[in-house]
C-alpha cells in the first residue's frame, strides 16, 4: 500500500471518518487498540470467571494443587451454603441410598459427601435479612428522597447549596465515625441488632444518594409541564403525582436499583451494628471462613448472590452508571 | 495559485447519499459559497475538500495534483470552524502561532508572522488572553488569524458566523470579505444563510437533499434559478410560483380571470417545452410585480407586512394560492381589497411543472458560462 | 361522589365545588424536606456531635462507668503514639498507591475504549463490573485467589512449587518475609476493583471533548503529544479531579476490602486507619472515647483533603 495517497483505500469509505484515519497505519493502530481493550477486559474478568467456576466445584477440587481447570461440576457449594448438615454413620447412609428416588436434589448432593440435611443454614436467614433490610430501606429512602429532591428542584430554599452539600457529605463520612455513637444510641433504644435499626440506618445511608440522583432527574423535567397543570386548576400535589412522578419514572427506577445494590453490598455497618438477629449476608459470608473449616466453594456460591444481580444491573443501567456512582454529580 | 477541482466526488453512508456525485472547479482567488438547508450535504462537501471527511468516490485536485487521500494537515488549506476550535489552554498568541510552530518554522519568524496577521485583524489587544475569556466575534477573529497565518492556498470556512450574535455577524461578514479581497485566496464558504452567500460569494453552489441544485453567481441564483427549489430557497420571501395550464401563448393561473400572457421572447421556448394544455409554472419575485389598475392579474389583499423601506402585500388568488408583492410603503390597502398588477416581462421565469426545472436560461444576463455539471449515474459508470 | 356532583365537575362554575383547602407551596416544600433532614440529623448530625463529646472522654462502651471528661488526652495519646503514625503512614501509602495507579490505568483504558469498535459497548460494560461488586466479597474472593497453595494467581503466574512461590497476604516469598507484599496485594485488588470507576469518569470527559478541537489539530499538523497534553488532558481534568476526589476519600476510609482479605495482617502490615478504628471501638478494649477521637482525626483529614481538591477543581474550571 505504498501508493495509498494516490489510490486511496481498496473499498469505498461509507462511514464518517477523517482521511488520516483510513491510512493502513491508522487502521492497524485501530485494530491493535481494539485487541488491547479486549485483552484488558479478559484479564479483568478472569477473577470473576474463577469465582463462578469455583462455586460449582467440590470441596476437594477447590483446594486441589495445582488448581483444577477441568472438573466435575457440582452444586455442593450451594447446598453447603444454604443448609446445616450432619455426617451420617455408614449404616444409615447405606439405608438412605435405598430410597434415593424420594430425596430432593439437595439431599442427594449432601449425601454424596455422606451427610444429611438437618435444616436451613444461618445464611438463609441472613440472606432473608438482607432482602428485607435492603428492600424496605430502599423503598423508604427513594420515597423520602423523591419528596426532598422535588422540593430542592422546584422551590426556593434558603442555603440550598449548603443543604445539598450537607446531604452529600453524610455519604462521605467513614462508616466507623458514625457507627460508634450509633452503636451507643442503638443500645440505649434497643435498636442494636434489629431490623428496624438497620432499616433506619440504610435509609439514611441511601437517602443522600436518592436525593442527589432524583434531583438530577427532576431537574431535567421542564417546569412548564407542572405550570401548565397548575394553570389548568390542578393543585401542586396533583401536579407532583400526575406529572412529575410519571416523568421521573426512569430516574426513580434507576435510583431504586442503585440503592438496593448499595444496601445489598454494605458490610461495615452491618458488621458493627448487628450480631445475630438482623445480621445481613455480607458480614456472614466473611465469618464463614472461621467456622467448621474453610468452605471456599460455599463462599464462592455465596459470592454469586452478589455477582449475578450486579452483572444484570450493570448492563441494564449502563446509561445511568456514571450518575449512580457519582451521586448524580456527573450526568452524561 | 490555488485551483480546487472536484471530480465526481460523492459521500455515501452505507447506501444513503450524503452528497451525490458532482463536479466543480473553483478558480484561483474565487469566493465560492456552499449554500443550502441543514442536512443538504454542504458541510460534508467542505469537509471532504479539507480531508476531515473521506470521499466515497471521485477525486479532489489542488492545482492539478490529486490530494484526495492526502492528510488534512498536508493539503495547504486552512479550515475555520463554526465553533472556532481554539485550543482552550494556550494563549491567543500561541493559538495563532501554533500552525507555524508545527511546521517547524524558526521562532523569530513565527512571531513576526503572527504580528502581521494580528495587525490585519486588529486583535493586538487579545494576544495574551486565553480563548475562554473572549467574545464570540473575537474568538472567530482569532480563528481567522490562525487560518491566515499559514498563508494557505485556500480557506475553507464552515459557517464561521453561525455561532455569532446578530450584532457581530454583519461586521464579521464585512471583515471576512475584506480579508478575501486583500489576500485573494481561494475561499470555500459554507452557510445556510442566503443573505451571507449573496453578499459575499463570487459564486454560489446551492445544495439540497445531497444534490447540487445550481451553481451560479448571486445574480444567477436570484434572477434565474435553475429549479423550483432554488427559486423558493433564495430570496426572502422566495419567488412566487404559480401553476396553470398553457393554452397558446397564455397561461391560466389560479383565481378567476387570471390569464397571463407569455412575453414574446419566451413564447417559442415555452411552446416547445410544454405541451398545449399542460401545466407550466410561472415564477416572479415580489419586486417584479407592479400594481396597476389595469393589470392582467388580480387577487385579494390577505395581509400586509410593513417592512420599513417597503411594504409586502400578501395577495390571495384563491384559497391555496397566495403571492407576495412588494409595493411602496406609502400605499395603503385594506385587507380584503382587490388589487390588480402586471409582471415585469424581464423578470418572469418559467418552470416545467413535472421536472421542476427552469425553462430557458439559468444565467442572468451578462454572466460568463460556468463549468459545472451534475454528473449523473450513467456518466459515472462510463 | 353522587352523580349530580360528578356532573358538576364539567360545569364552569368551579367555585361552587366545596374546595378542599390546598396546601401552599411553602407548606409542601417544608413537608417534603423535613423527613429527609430529620432523619439525616438523627442518624448523622447528632451522632457526630455525640462522638465529638465522647472523643473528650475516657468512655468505654462495655464498662459500666459513666464517661469522664479527659480533655484532649485522647487526641494527644493518638498523635504521640508511633504505632498510630505507622497506621496513618500505611493508610497514606495505600491511598497514594491505589489512587495513582487507578488514575494512570483508568486514563489509559479510557483512551483505549474512546474510539468505538465492533463490540466496544459490551466490552466497556464488562470492564465496569468489578466496581459494582461488594468489596468484602471481592476481598474474600481474592483471598482465595492469593492462596499460596491452591490459589489461581500463583498458578497463572507460573509458580508451581508453593515453597518458592510468594505467599502474598502473608508477606512472604519462598518462606522469606517480604514486608509490604501484603499491602501491595491489597492495593492490587483495590486497583482491580476501582480502575473501572476512573475509566468511566474519564471516558465521559473524553466523549465530551468536541471533535472540532482534534480536527483543528489535524489541520494544524499538531503532534499526538500536543493533542494529548494541550487538548485531552486539560479538557478531562475537571472530571479526572472528581474521580480522584471520590477515590481518595474512599481509599482513606477503606475498610471492607482490607477486612475481607487480611483483617489488618500479617501483624499490622495492612492495618489501615479504618481497620484500626474498628478494632479500637469494637474489639478487645472497647476504647470508645479514644476511637471517637481517632474517628474525628480521620474526618478532619478527609474534610481537609476534599477542600483542597474542591478549590483546585474550581481553579481548573475557571481557567
Amino acid at each position: 500500500m505504498a501508493n495509498f495517497y494516490e489510490t486511496g483505500p481498496a473499498k469505498p469509505v461509507t462511514e464518517s471518518v477523517r482521511v488520516d484515519k483510513v491510512t493502513p497505519g491508522a487502521r492497524a493502530r485501530h485494530n491493535i487498540r481494539a485487541a488491547a481493550v479486549i485483552l484488558f477486559a479478559i484479564i479483568g474478568l478472569i477473577p470473576i470467571f474463577i469465582m463462578v467456576v469455583t462455586a460449582f466445584k467440590t470441596r476437594a477440587d477447590v483446594v486441589a494443587v495445582p488448581p483444577k481447570v477441568l472438573f466435575q461440576p457440582t452444586l455442593e457449594g450451594f447446598v453447603f451454603l444454604l443448609t446445616e448438615r450432619v455426617v451420617l454413620p455408614p449404616a444409615a447412609l447405606a439405608e438412605k441410598k435405598q430410597s434415593l428416588e424420594q430425596l430432593d436434589w439437595m439431599e442427594r448432593v449432601a449425601m454424596a459427601s455422606g451427610q444429611t440435611i438437618t435444616g436451613p443454614s444461618d445464611y438463609v436467614r441472613r440472606l432473608w435479612n438482607s432482602v428485607i433490610i435492603a428492600g424496605i430501606s430502599t423503598l423508604i429512602s427513594v420515597f423520602l428522597g423523591l419528596l426532598a429532591a422535588y422540593a430542592f428542584s422546584r422551590f426556593p430554599i434558603a442555603g440550598k447549596d449548603d443543604l445539598l452539600f450537607f446531604i452529600l457529605s453524610t455519604r462521605m463520612l467513614p462508616a466507623v465515625v458514625v457507627t460508634i455513637p450509633l452503636f451507643l444510641m442503638y443500645r440505649q433504644f434497643g435498636l442494636h441488632d434489629t431490623h428496624l435499626g438497620m432499616i433506619l440506618l440504610y435509609t439514611a445511608f441511601n437517602l443522600s444518594l436518592a436525593v442527589w440522583l432524583l434531583k438530577g432527574f427532576i431537574d431535567e423535567i421542564p417546569k412548564e409541564y407542572e405550570e401548565a397543570a397548575l394553570v389548568d386548576g390542578y393543585s401542586r400535589m396533583q401536579a407532583f403525582r400526575k406529572i412529575v412522578i410519571p416523568q421521573a419514572a426512569t430516574g426513580i427506577a434507576a435510583t431504586t436499583v442503585f440503592s438496593v445494590i448499595f444496601a445489598w453490598n454494605e458490610y461495615a455497618f452491618a458488621l458493627m451494628l448487628t450480631s445475630e438477629e438482623a445480621r445481613t449476608a455480607p458480614p456472614s459470608i466473611a465469618t464463614m471462613l472461621g467456622r467448621g473449616g474453610i468452605e471456599w466453594s460455599a463462599i464462592a456460591a455465596g459470592s454469586l448472590g452478589f455477582l449475578i444481580p450486579v452483572v444484570i444491573v450493570t448492563f441494564i443501567l449502563r446509561k445511568y452508571l456514571l450518575r449512580g456512582v457519582t451521586f448524580g454529580a456527573i450526568r452524561q | 495559485m490555488a485551483t480546487i477541482e472536484l471530480r465526481n466526488i460523492e459521500k455515501r453512508f452505507g447506501e444513503t447519499y450524503a452528497v451525490k456525485p458532482f463536479s466543480l472547479t473553483i478558480q484561483h482567488g474565487e469566493f465560492v459559497a456552499l449554500l443550502g438547508p441543514s442536512g443538504c450535504g454542504k458541510t460534508t462537501t467542505l469537509r471532504m475538500i479539507s480531508g476531515l471527511e473521506t470521499v466515497s468516490g471521485g477525486t479532489i485536485h489542488l492545482d492539478g495534483a490529486n490530494i484526495t487521500w492526502q492528510k488534512p494537515g498536508y493539503r495547504n488549506m486552512a479550515f475555520v470552524f463554526q465553533f472556532y476550535a481554539l485550543y482552550p489552554h494556550i494563549s491567543v498568541r500561541e493559538n495563532i502561532a501554533f500552525p507555524l510552530k508545527a511546521e517547524g518554522m524558526a521562532k523569530s519568524d513565527v512571531y513576526k508572522r503572527v504580528d502581521e496577521v494580528v495587525s490585519i485583524l486588529r486583535i493586538e489587544n487579545l494576544l495574551n488572553m486565553r480563548p475562554g475569556k473572549l467574545s464570540g466575534g473575537d474568538k472567530q477573529r482569532v480563528a481567522l488569524a490562525r487560518a491566515l497565518v499559514r498563508k494557505p492556498a485556500a480557506f475553507l470556512m464552515d459557517e464561521p458566523l453561525g455561532a455569532l450574535d446578530a450584532e457581530y455577524r454583519e461586521s464579521m461578514r464585512a471583515e471576512i470579505k475584506r480579508l478575501h479581497l486583500s489576500t485573494n485566496a481561494t475561499t470555500v464558504y459554507v452557510t445556510h444563510d442566503q443573505v451571507e452567500a449573496m453578499a459575499m460569494a463570487d459564486r454560489i453552489v446551492v445544495m439540497s437533499a445531497a444534490e447540487v441544485q445550481q451553481v451560479g453567481t448571486p445574480a444567477d441564483v436570484y434572477h434565474a434559478p435553475a429549479n423550483l427549489f432554488v427559486a423558493r430557497f433564495i430570496g426572502s420571501p422566495g419567488m412566487n410560483l404559480l401553476a396553470g395550464p398553457r393554452r397558446g401563448e397564455k397561461v391560466e393561473l389560479p383565481g378567476t380571470g387570471n390569464i397571463y400572457t407569455i412575453p414574446a421572447p419566451q413564447r417559442e421556448v415555452l411552446q416547445a417545452a410544454t405541451p398545449e394544455g399542460k401545466n407550466v409554472i410561472v415564477g416572479f419575485r415580489p419586486e417584479a410585480a407592479m400594481l396597476n389598475e389595469q393589470g392582467a392579474l388580480t387577487g385579494e389583499v390577505y395581509a400586509t407586512d410593513m417592512l420599513g423601506a417597503y411594504k409586502l402585500l400578501h395577495v390571495s388568488f384563491d384559497s391555496d394560492t397566495v403571492v407576495h408583492i412588494r409595493c411602496d410603503r406609502m400605499v395603503s390597502h385594506p385587507i380584503g381589497a382587490r388589487v390588480r398588477f402586471d409582471l415585469d416581462p424581464q423578470q418572469v421565469r418559467f418552470f416545467d411543472a413535472t421536472t421542476e426545472k427552469a425553462i430557458g436560461p439559468t444565467q442572468s444576463a451578462g454572466t460568463a458560462p460556468i463549468s459545472v455539471q451534475a454528473a449523473n449515474a450513467q456518466e459515472k459508470a462510463a | 361522589m353522587t352523580s349530580s356532583a360528578q356532573a358538576n365537575v364539567s360545569s364552569p362554575v368551579r367555585a361552587e365545588k366545596p374546595q378542599r383547602k390546598q396546601m401552599s407551596d411553602m407548606t409542601i416544600r417544608n413537608l417534603f424536606i423535613a423527613p429527609t433532614l430529620l432523619l439525616l440529623i438523627a442518624m448523622n448530625v447528632f451522632p457526630l456531635f455525640y462522638s465529638l463529646y465522647l472523643s473528650f472522654t475516657n468512655y468505654s462502651a462495655i464498662a459500666r462507668k459513666a464517661p469522664v471528661w479527659v480533655g484532649i488526652e485522647n487526641y494527644v495519646n493518638i498523635l504521640t503514639d508511633p504505632q498510630m503514625w505507622q497506621y496513618f503512614n500505611t493508610t497514606g501509602k495505600y491511598t497514594l498507591l491505589t489512587v495513582s495507579l487507578q488514575v494512570v490505568l483508568g486514563f489509559a483504558l479510557a483512551m483505549l475504549v474512546k474510539e468505538k469498535f465492533a463490540g466496544s459497548g459490551i466490552v466497556t460494560t464488562l470492564i465496569l463490573i468489578p466496581m459494582m461488586l461488594s468489596p468484602v466479597v471481592v476481598g474474600l474472593f481474592w483471598k482465595y485467589m492469593y492462596n499460596p497453595s491452591w490459589g489461581y494467581l500463583n498458578w497463572l503466574m507460573g509458580f508451581t512449587n508453593p515453597s518458592v512461590a510468594p505467599d502474598w497476604l502473608a508477606s512472604s516469598w519462598a518462606r522469606k518475609s517480604v514486608p509490604g507484599l501484603a499491602l501491595f496485594a491489597v492495593v492490587f485488588v483495590d486497583v482491580w476493583m476501582w480502575t473501572p470507576f476512573v475509566m468511566l469518569l474519564v471516558l465521559s470527559g473524553l466523549k465530551a471533548i468536541p471533535d472540532y478541537l482534534y480536527e483543528a489539530a489535524a489541520i494544524d499538523r499538531a503532534s499526538s503529544w500536543f493533542q494529548f497534553w494541550r487538548i485531552t488532558v486539560p479538557q478531562v481534568a475537571p472530571l479526572l479531579m472528581i474521580a480522584i476526589l471520590f477515590r481518595t476519600i474512599e481509599a482513606l476510609k477503606s475498610f471492607d476490602l482490607v477486612m475481607g482479605m487480611t483483617g489488618g495482617g500479617p501483624g499490622d502490615q495492612t492495618e489501615v486507619i479504618a481497620v484500626n478504628l474498628y478494632r479500637k471501638a469494637f474489639l478487645g478494649q472497647w476504647q470508645t472515647g479514644e476511637a471517637s477521637a481517632l474517628a474525628y482525626i480521620v474526618l478532619i483529614i478527609i474534610i481537609a483533603i476534599s477542600n483542597l481538591y474542591v478549590r483546585y477543581l474550581n481553579r481548573l474550571r475557571e481557567g
